[in-house]
C-alpha cells in the first residue's frame, strides 16, 4: 500500500458518500455555529440578540442532521466506526446526541428568557455552551482514549468558565476556581489511568485494548499486571466519576451549583451528566464484551468467541463492583446530604448527585448481564436512556423555575418560596409536579424511569443495589416534598410577598411547557421506550 | 332528526349541560335565575322522553302488525357510544373449564345506552316528575343562599338517573347507581350547616354502601359466571345456568343492592332521616325516582330472577316485611315528612312483593305501581312542603290544624293524593294496588302458594293500615280546630303559583293516570315488549278470571272504605278514642314499637356502629401512639445522618483534594480485596 493509496482510502473514508463526515454533520454544524456567533458579534454589533438567534438556528440545524430520518423506514444502520476508528457512529450515539441537542435547544431558549447575561456576555456564553456540547458529543461516541480525554476536557473546560461568568460576584469566581482545580486534578488522575492502561495493553484504541486484554487474560495474567490494570481502570473511573459528581468526587458540585447561576447549574446537572453517562456506557460496553468491530491494526479476537467472552468475566466483575459501589454510595450520600439544605440550588445539587447514583445503577446491571444475557444488558442501557430523557425535563424545569423565581425575588432560598401556591398557583403546581416526579411517584414520568432502572437491577439480580435504590427513593421523598410544603402550606412572610407569575405569561408558559412532558411521558411511555431500545440496539455486538 | 339514537343521547345530556352551566355561572351570572337552564333542560328532556315513548310505540305496533311474529320478541335499540374499557383476554377460562361461555375473556365495557319499553317508561316518569319538582323548587328554594347549588345538583341528579335507567350494562348501571347516591348525599346534606342534615347525609351514604357492596359483589359474580357484563349477553346465556347456585347468589347480592337503594328492610333506616333535605328533594329523589332504582334494577334483571326462584321468594318476603313494617311505623309518627317517608318504604315494599311473584302480571303491576306512586307520593311530599313553607318550617302534625281554609289549593291537592294513595276507585292508586293484589291472588294458587297467600293477606292488612296513616295527618293538619304555630307569624298564606301549579298537575296525574293506563291496556301491553320480560312471556299462563278480578277489586275497595270510615271516626272525633286505642295496642307493646320505629336505630347503634367505632378508635390510637412515633423516630435518622455528612462540605479545596485521594485509595483497597 503506497502513500497515495492510503491517502485515497482516508479521503474516501472521510468525505465519500456515507463517509465519516456525513455521520459527523451535527457536530460540524455546532462548530460552524460557534464561528457564526463570533463573527456576528464582530460584523453585526447592532443586532442585539444575534448570538441567541444564530445559536438557536444552529442547534435546530444540528437537530435536523442528528435526527435519524432513515429509521422511520425501519432501516437502522449497524454500528460502525468513523474517522479511522476514532469514533463510533451507532444508534446510541444518535439517540443520546439527539437528547443533548434537544436539551440545548430548550436550554438556549431558557437562558434567553431569564436574560441573565447582558448583551456583551451573551455571545461568549453561547460559544462556550456550544463548545462544551461538541465535547459531550465526542464523549458519547468515543472509541479511542485520546477522544475520551479530548471529549472530557472539551466538555469540562467551558463549564469552568461558565461557572465563573458572573464576573462581579466573588462566590461565582470562587466556585469556578474550585471547579477548575478539582477538574484539573481529576483530569490528571484520569490521564494517568489511561496511560497505565495503554501502556500495559499496548494500544490506544478501545476495542483493540479489549482484544489485548483478552489475550493477556487468556495467557494468564501476572499479579503486577493485575495491579496496574486495576489501578488504571480505577483512575479512568475517577475521571468519569468526577464528571458524574459521584461520591467521593462530588465535592465540587454543591459549591459550584450554589455559586454559578441557576442556568449554568442546569447545564452542568443535565447535559454534563448525560454525556458522562454516555461515556461510561461506552467504556463499560467496550471492556465488558469483545467487540465485533473490525480493527484497523489487523489484531483479531481469539477464534473462540465464547471463550473470549468468558475471559472478560473478571473484568466485568470489576466493573460491576466499582460502578455499583459508587452508585450506592453516591445515591445514599446525595439524598442524606440534601436533608436540611436551605438553598434551593444546593438542594438540587445534592439531588443531582443522588440521581447520578440512580443512573449508574443500570450501567452496573448492564455489565452484570452482558456476559450471559445480551438482550437484558441492552434493556438495562435502555433503562438508563429513559432515565436520562425524563431526567432532562424534570431537572431543566426545576432549574428554570428556580431561575425565574430568582429573577422575580432575587432569592434562591427555599424559605422565600412560602406563599407561592397562593400568588402563582400555576408555577407552584409545575414545581410540585417536578418534585413529585423527581421522587418517582406515579402518574408522573419519574415513576417509569425509576421503575425501568429497578427492573434492570432485578434482571441482573443486583439485590443489594436494588435495596439501596428503593430505600433512597423513600429518603428522597422527605426533602423534595418539603419544598412543596413550603410553597403550599407555610405562611407567607409578612415583609415580602411571593412573586406573582401567572402561567399565561411567557415565563409561566415556558415552565408549563417543560412540565407537560413530565406528566405526558408517563402516559406516552411507549414512545420513550421505543427510542431507548433503539439506542441500546447496537450496543454489545 | 328525532330518531331513537339522538333522543337517547339528548335526554341525559341536556340536564348535564344545564348542571355544568349552572355550576359554572351560578355564583356570578345567574344568581336568582339559576333555575332557568336546569328547568328548561329537564323540560326538553321530558319532551324527548315522550317522543321516545311514541317512537317505541310505533315499533311495537309494527311488530304486532306482522302476522308471523310471536309476541315474545322484545323491542330494543342499543346505542353504543364508545368503548370505555377493553381488555382482551382479561381472564383465563373459568375454574371448571367451561369454554363455551359466550364472550368469555374479553373485558369489554361499552358506554352503551338502550331504548326499550321499560327504559322509556322510567325515562318519561323521571323527567316528568323532575320537571314538576324543579318548577316547584323555584318558589320553594327562592332566597336560599345555595339557590344555584341546588339546581346544579338537581341537574346532575337528573342526568345520573336518566343514565341509570338507560345504561345497557351492569358496570355502567353501577356507575350511575353510585352517582345518584352521591347526588342524594349532596342534597340530603344541602343545608350542611345543620348538624342533623349533615348526619343524615352521612347515614344515607353509609347505609347505601352496605347495599352497594352487595351490588358490586353481584357484578363480580356475574362477570365470573357469564363472562360479560352486558345486559343482553347475560340475559341470553342465563338459560344455560338454570339451577346454578351462582345465579341464586347473584340475585341475592343484587337484591342486597336494591334493598340499600330502595330502603327495604333491613336497610331502610336511612330514608326517614333523609327527610332532613329540602322537601323538593324528598319528593324527587326519596319518593319518586332514586329510591325506585332498586325496583327498576330487579325488574331489569327479571331473567336472572326467573332462573332463581328462591331469590324471587326472598324479594317477595323482603317486600312483604318492609310493606307491613313501614305501614305500622307510619301510624304513630308525628313528623309529616317522616310519615310520608315510611309510607314510601311501605309502598316500595309492595313493588318488591309484586316483582317477587315472578309473573308478567306481577312485574307489570310493580312497574305500574311505581309510576302511579311517583305521581301521588311526589304530590303528597310537595303538599307537605307547601304546608311547611306556609307554617314557617313547622312539620309536626300535632302543632298544626284546620289549615284547610288558609291553604285551599294545598288542601285539595293533598286530599286528591291521599285518596289516590289509599286506593279509592277510580283514582290511580286503586288500579295499581288492585293490579298488585290481583297478581298475588293469581300467584297464591300456584307452587309456593303458601308464601303468596300470606303476602296477599298482608297486603290486604296494609290496605287498611294505609287509611289510618294517611288520613291521620290529613285530618289533623287540615281539619279540626285551627292551630297555627308561632313560627308562621301572622301571614300564613297559600304558596306562590310556581308551587301550586305543579301540585295541580300532579293531582291531575294522580287522579287519572291509573285509569287511563288500565282502560287502554296501553301500559301493560307496552311494557310487555321489554326484552327482559321475554322469558316470562314464554311461561305465561291463562288470562285472569273475570270473577277473580271483581272479587279482588271488591275486597280491596270495601277494606279501603272501612279503613277510611274508621280513621275518620278516630281522628275527626275527640282525641280520647285515639288515646284509648293506643293504650289498648300498648298491651302488646305494639304502640311503643311503632312509635320507636321498632328500635332499629338503637339496635344498629349497639350491634354495628358502636363496635365499629370502637375498633376505629383503637386503630386511630394505635396509629397515633405506636406507628406515628415509630415513623417519627425513623424520620430523624436520615436527618441526623445528613447533619453528620454536611460538615465534609466545608468549602476548602485542599480538603476536597485530600478526600479525593483518600477516596481513590479506599476504592483501590476495596477493589484489590
Amino acid at each position: 500500500m503506497n502513500f497515495d493509496q492510503l491517502l485515497q482510502n482516508v479521503v474516501g473514508d472521510t468525505i465519500g458518500p456515507g463517509g465519516s463526515l456525513w455521520a459527523f454533520r451535527p457536530e460540524m454544524t455546532l462548530c460552524a455555529t460557534i464561528i457564526a456567533v463570533l463573527l456576528a458579534k464582530i460584523i453585526l454589533p447592532g443586532w442585539k440578540s444575534s448570538a441567541y438567534y444564530i445559536t438557536l438556528a444552529g442547534l435546530l440545524a444540528a437537530c435536523f442532521f442528528a435526527f435519524p430520518w432513515s429509521w422511520q423506514q425501519g432501516d437502522m444502520p449497524a454500528a460502525k466506526t468513523i474517522f479511522t476508528g476514532m469514533l463510533i457512529a451507532d444508534s446510541f450515539t444518535v439517540v443520546v446526541r439527539g437528547l443533548l441537542l434537544g436539551f440545548a435547544v430548550l436550554f438556549t431558549t431558557f437562558t434567553q428568557m431569564t436574560g441573565v447575561w447582558d448583551r456583551d456576555d451573551q455571545a461568549e456564553f453561547f460559544v462556550l455552551m456550544l463548545g462544551s456540547l461538541v465535547g459531550m458529543c465526542l464523549m458519547i461516541s468515543a472509541n479511542h482514549i485520546l477522544v475520551v480525554m479530548l471529549g472530557v476536557e472539551m466538555a469540562s473546560v467551558p463549564c469552568y468558565v461558565l461557572a465563573g461568568m458572573k464576573r462581579n460576584q466573588p462566590v461565582s469566581s470562587e466556585a469556578a476556581l474550585k471547579y477548575a482545580v478539582f477538574g484539573a486534578g481529576a483530569a490528571g488522575v484520569m490521564l494517568f489511568g489511561l496511560s497505565l492502561l495503554a501502556g500495559v495493553l499496548g494500544s490506544a484504541q478501545l476495542p483493540t485494548m479489549t482484544a489485548r486484554l483478552i489475550q493477556i487474560i487468556h495467557q494468564g495474567v501476572s499479579p503486577d499486571q493485575t495491579l496496574v490494570l486495576s489501578l488504571g481502570g480505577l483512575m479512568l473511573m475517577v475521571g468519569v466519576a468526577f464528571k458524574l459528581s459521584a461520591v467521593p468526587f462530588h465535592f465540587w458540585a454543591p459549591d459550584v451549583f450554589e455559586g454559578a447561576t441557576a442556568e449554568v447549574a442546569a447545564f452542568i446537572s443535565v447535559a454534563s451528566k448525560a454525556a458522562a453517562l454516555g461515556l461510561l456506557v461506552r467504556l463499560v460496553a467496550v471492556f465488558s464484551m469483545p467487540s465485533g468491530l473490525t480493527f484497523p491494526e489487523g489484531i483479531s479476537l481469539p477464534p473462540d468467541q465464547l471463550a473470549a467472552v468468558a475471559d472478560l468475566g473478571a473484568v466485568r466483575q470489576y466493573i460491576v463492583a466499582i460502578v455499583s459501589l459508587l452508585a450506592a454510595v453516591t445515591c445514599t450520600f446525595g439524598n442524606l446530604a440534601a436533608y436540611g439544605q436551605t438553598n434551593m440550588k444546593r438542594l438540587l445539587a445534592y439531588s443531582t448527585i443522588a440521581h447520578a447514583g440512580y443512573m449508574m445503577m443500570p450501567v452496573a446491571a448492564a455489565a452484570a448481564l452482558v456476559g450471559s444475557d445480551v438482550l437484558g444488558a441492552r434493556e438495562a442501557v435502555a433503562a438508563l436512556v429513559i432515565y436520562i430523557a425524563i431526567y432532562l425535563f424534570m431537572n431543566l424545569a426545576a432549574f428554570a423555575i428556580v431561575a425565574f423565581l430568582r429573577n422575580a425575588t432575587g432569592s434562591e432560598e427555599i424559605a422565600d418560596y412560602a406563599g407561592l401556591a397562593r400568588r402563582s398557583p400555576g408555577l407552584a403546581v409545575c414545581m410540585a409536579i417536578v418534585m413529585f416526579s423527581l421522587v418517582g411517584l406515579p402518574p408522573l414520568a419519574g415513576f417509569p424511569a425509576k421503575m425501568t432502572v429497578f427492573l434492570a437491577l432485578i434482571d441482573a439480580k443486583l439485590w443489594a443495589l436494588l435495596f439501596v435504590g428503593a430505600l433512597n427513593t423513600l429518603l428522597s421523598l422527605f426533602y423534595y416534598l418539603r419544598v412543596v410544603k413550603v410553597m403550599v402550606i407555610s405562611p407567607e412572610p409578612l415583609h415580602r410577598e411571593a412573586p406573582t407569575i401567572p402561567l399565561t405569561s411567557m415565563v409561566g408558559s415556558y415552565c408549563a411547557l417543560l412540565t407537560v412532558p413530565v406528566v405526558a411521558l408517563f402516559f406516552l411511555f411507549g414512545g420513550v421506550l421505543y427510542w431507548a431500545r433503539a439506542a441500546a440496539h447496537t450496543l454489545f455486538n | 332528526m328525532f330518531d331513537v339514537q339522538t333522543l337517547l343521547i339528548l335526554i341525559p345530556v341536556l340536564p348535564l349541560a344545564a348542571a355544568l352551566a349552572t355550576a359554572a355561572l351560578g355564583t356570578r351570572l345567574l344568581r336568582g335565575r339559576s333555575h332557568v337552564p336546569v328547568v328548561t333542560a329537564i323540560a326538553l328532556s321530558f319532551v324527548a322522553s315522550i317522543l321516545l315513548v311514541f317512537q317505541l310505540q310505533e315499533r311495537i305496533d309494527e311488530r304486532a302488525a306482522q302476522p308471523g311474529s310471536s309476541r315474545a320478541a322484545g323491542v330494543e335499540e342499543v346505542v353504543a357510544r364508545w368503548s370505555w374499557i377493553n381488555v382482551p383476554d382479561a381472564m383465563p377460562h373459568p375454574v371448571d373449564g367451561r369454554a363455551e361461555t359466550p364472550g368469555w375473556g374479553n373485558f369489554n365495557i361499552e358506554v352503551s345506552l338502550r331504548a326499550d319499553p321499560l327504559t322509556a317508561v322510567m325515562l318519561a316518569m323521571v323527567t316528568c316528575i323532575s320537571m314538576l319538582v324543579a318548577i316547584y323548587s323555584i318558589g320553594y328554594m327562592r332566597g336560599d343562599p345555595g339557590y344555584w347549588r341546588f339546581f346544579a345538583y338537581v341537574g346532575l341528579f337528573v342526568f345520573s338517573m336518566t343514565m341509570l335507567v338507560s345504561a345497557s350494562n351492569f358496570l355502567l348501571l353501577y356507575v350511575f347507581w353510585e352517582l345518584v347516591g352521591l347526588c342524594s348525599y349532596l342534597l340530603i346534606g344541602f343545608w350542611y350547616e345543620r348538624p342533623a342534615a349533615a348526619a343524615a347525609g352521612k347515614k344515607a351514604f353509609l347505609v347505601n354502601r352496605i347495599g352497594d357492596v352487595g351490588f358490586v359483589l353481584g357484578i363480580f359474580l356475574i362477570w365470573t359466571t357469564f363472562g360479560t357484563l352486558d345486559f343482553g349477553g347475560v340475559f341470553q346465556s342465563v338459560g344455560q345456568h338454570a339451577g346454578d347456585w351462582r345465579v341464586t347468589a347473584i340475585c341475592l347480592l343484587l337484591l342486597l343492592g336494591a334493598c340499600g337503594k330502595s330502603a327495604q328492610f333491613p336497610l331502610h333506616v336511612w330514608l326517614p332521616d333523609a327527610m332532613e333535605g329540602p322537601t323538593p328533594v324528598s319528593a324527587l329523589i326519596h319518593a319518586a325516582t332514586m329510591v325506585t332504582a332498586g325496583v327498576y334494577m330487579i325488574a331489569r334483571c327479571t331473567p336472572l330472577f326467573a332462573a332463581a326462584p328462591d331469590a324471587q321468594y326472598a324479594v317477595a318476603l323482603i317486600g312483604g316485611i318492609t310493606a307491613l313494617l313501614g305501614a305500622v311505623i307510619a301510624i304513630t309518627q308525628t313528623d309529616l315528612k317522616r310519615i310520608l317517608a315510611y309510607s314510601t318504604i311501605s309502598h316500595l315494599g309492595y313493588m318488591f312483593v309484586a316483582l317477587g311473584t315472578g309473573t308478567l302480571l306481577g312485574i307489570t303491576a310493580g312497574m305500574f305501581h311505581l309510576i302511579t306512586h311517583a305521581f301521588f307520593k311526589a304530590l303528597l311530599f310537595l303538599g307537605a312542603g307547601s304546608v311547611m313553607h306556609a307554617a314557617g318550617g313547622v312539620i309536626d302534625i300535632r302543632r298544626l290544624g284546620g289549615l284547610r281554609r288558609r291553604l285551599p289549593v294545598t288542601y285539595w291537592t293533598f286530599l286528591a293524593g291521599c285518596l289516590s294513595i289509599v286506593g279509592v276507585v277510580p283514582l290511580a292508586g286503586f288500579w295499581s294496588k288492585d293490579a298488585i293484589l290481583l297478581s298475588l291472588h293469581d300467584r297464591s294458587g300456584l307452587f309456593g302458594g303458601g308464601l303468596f297467600e300470606i303476602l296477599y293477606l298482608t297486603t290486604l292488612l296494609g290496605v287498611v293500615l294505609i287509611d289510618f296513616y294517611m288520613f291521620r295527618p290529613l285530618f289533623l293538619v287540615f281539619h279540626g280546630q285551627e292551630k297555627i304555630p308561632p313560627e308562621a307569624g301572622d301571614h300564613l298564606h297559600e304558596s306562590p303559583g310556581s308551587m301550586t301549579a305543579p301540585l295541580v298537575v300532579l293531582a291531575f296525574g294522580s287522579v287519572v293516570v291509573g285509569a287511563y293506563f288500565e282502560w287502554t291496556h296501553g301500559f301493560a301491553h307496552f311494557l310487555s315488549f321489554t326484552p327482559s320480560f321475554e322469558c316470562l312471556a314464554q311461561s305465561g299462563h291463562a288470562a285472569i278470571d273475570t270473577a277473580d278480578k271483581w272479587r279482588v277489586a271488591t275486597i280491596g275497595s270495601v277494606l279501603t272504605a272501612i279503613g277510611i270510615a274508621a280513621a275518620a271516626m278516630l281522628y275527626l272525633g275527640s282525641g280520647k278514642a285515639v288515646a284509648r286505642l293506643a293504650r289498648a295496642m300498648n298491651v302488646f307493646g305494639l304502640y311503643s314499637l311503632s312509635y320507636g320505629k321498632f328500635f332499629f336505630d338503637p339496635i344498629y347503634n349497639v350491634l354495628v356502629v358502636w363496635p365499629l367505632l370502637s375498633v376505629a378508635r383503637l386503630a386511630a390510637w394505635f396509629d397515633c401512639m405506636a406507628i406515628d412515633s415509630l415513623v417519627d423516630r425513623c424520620g430523624r435518622i436520615p436527618k441526623l445522618a445528613g447533619a453528620a455528612l454536611r460538615p465534609a462540605q466545608n468549602g476548602l479545596v485542599q480538603f476536597y483534594a485530600l478526600a479525593m485521594v483518600f477516596g481513590v485509595l479506599v476504592l483501590l483497597g476495596i477493589m484489590l480485596m
